[in-house]
């Protein structure tokens, strides 16, 4: 025997078929860790940012810490509260399904039906999950499903919600659907409510490709599937693409994991310049 | 040079190599279950001591390094295995004429200790430089390289210069 044949003996160490799963779970694990950090240190500075500029205000003027006190509260009172969390372990499987509830909203009618849309959607990932790993032929395989959800914008008009799912089996793949709930008006935005016509999904569109190939140029760590002749790849958006309103007033569109992209990408999301649309929006009240 | 290491390059790269983490993690305690253990808990290590890596273009050894420190705590800890320190290992293998020959060699590569067949892995089925090792195991070069020459004298291997 000699060194080749002991690389070869060394090389021929069985790989457990649960090695790679345990990787993605753990650093699934990692990355939750991670935004949560980076969630935690944000609010933080925002709470200061805010306080600050409450002393820096009474300081200046009079009149403002005369027209402060008569503002009874400052906080908003609709709030996301985690409804029910499903959670299941054994060797294989794992689970944690957080199903979120939106309270607060005056709009009884729409705020049952939020709910009642977390809640249904939620209970049947479960469920589904559950009847999965029963069968014969998964209940040796590796699985795990989490679901998550979090408030992205929280403003006097607008409430974003973000319902994060990750499945993970022989690889993973994740995915977010956004809720953009006008609060003022109490009800929920759909794309095509926010356009004069059907001609947003031709701009937005042709405007995602001029991105991508940008992004492409610019940094060689980018890679988009673009509809090219033959090549398959993104030509267009649907009608009721992903979106949501951040928190300066643009449009952000959202493809999941795999759509547009490889998956080394993820979760892929493009800001459209307000300039673009703003020819084909009904208003300027929600998008800026 | 370098930039401070990403989550995503992170995650990608233990991706990519986490068959050589888990044959390095096996190497040590011969058990799936627990190399398997080794792997994950490496994993949680490395993304709380990320501060630690200078440079992407290090992470290699970095990462190797972490296992290997992971593989002996665990060994320390569990008592089902009997840890020998160096110098035990050395005791026990040290008799004139005490060379494996006859044994298989991959019988033979357990019964080194621990650091002489991290030595033999990184340098012969992983390739990496006498330095990287050096760098891994917290030695000087000069050490690392006589370990090598030692053990590749009692497991009679016959080599060509290029390869040491």
């Amino acid at each position: 025997m000699n060194i080749s044949d002991m690389k070869k003996d060394y090389e021929n160490t069985p790989i457990p078929d649960e090695l790679d799963f345990i990787v993605r779970k753990t650093l699934k694990k990692e990355k939750d860790k991670m935004k949560f950090h980076k969630l935690s240190k944000n609010i933080i500075t925002g709470v200061a940012a805010a306080a600050a500029l409450f002393v820096l205000t009474v300081n200046v003027s009079p009149a403002a810490a005369n027209a402060m006190a008569d503002v009874p509260v400052l906080t908003s009172l609709v709030k996301v509260v985690t409804f029910r969390e499903y959670t299941y372990k054994d060797d294989h499987h794992e689970a944690d399904v957080k199903v979120p509830q939106v309270t607060g909203l005056d709009n009884k009618d729409l705020e049952n039906h939020l709910n009642e849309k977390y809640l249904e959607e939620n209970t049947k990932l479960y469920k589904d999950f559950l009847k999965n790993i029963g069968t014969d032929n998964l209940d040796k395989a590796n699985l795990a499903l989490f679901t998550d959800y979090k408030v992205i914008l929280d403003t006097d008009s607008l409430l974003v919600m973000a319902s994060e799912k990750t499945e993970i089996a022989a690889s993973g793949s994740e995915s977010v659907h956004y809720d953009t709930i006008d609060k003022k008006n109490q009800m929920v935005l759909t794309l095509s409510s926010l356009f004069k016509d059907s001609s947003y999904i031709d701009v937005i569109s042709k405007n995602i490709i001029s991105q991508m190939k940008d992004q492409m140029a610019k940094d060689e760590d980018k890679m988009y599937f673009i509809a090219d002749g033959t090549e398959d790849g993104f030509k267009t958006i649907s009608a009721d693409q992903n979106f949501y309103i951040n928190k300066d007033g643009k449009l952000v569109i959202s493809f999941n994991e795999y759509d547009v992209a490889p998956g080394v990408m993820g979760i892929v999301e493009f800001i459209i310049p307000t300039e673009v649309i703003k020819d084909i929006l009904v208003s300027d009240y929600y998008v800026k | 040079m370098g930039h401070p290491t990403t989550y995503d390059e992170m995650a990608e790269f233990i991706l990519q190599n986490k068959e050589n983490y888990y044959r390095l993690a096996y190497s040590y305690v011969r058990s799936r279950e627990d190399a398997l253990d080794i792997v994950q808990e490496a994993i949680v290590r490395a993304f709380s001591s990320r501060k630690t890596l200078k440079d992407t273009a290090s992470m290699k050894s970095w990462f190797y390094r972490i296992i290997i420190n992971t593989a002996l705590d665990f060994l320390r800890k569990n008592k089902k295995y009997t840890y020998l320190d160096e110098e035990q290992w050395e005791g026990l293998s040290s008799g004139p004429g005490d060379t494996y020959e006859d044994v298989d060699l991959h019988k033979a590569l357990d019964k080194l200790s621990p650091k002489n067949r991290t030595i033999i892995i990184l340098r012969f089925f992983e390739d990496m430089k006498l330095s990287d090792i050096a760098r891994i195991l917290g030695e000087n070069e000069n050490t690392v390289k006589t370990s090598l020459y030692s053990t590749l004298k009692k497991l009679r291997l016959e080599l060509t210069e290029d390869m040491v």
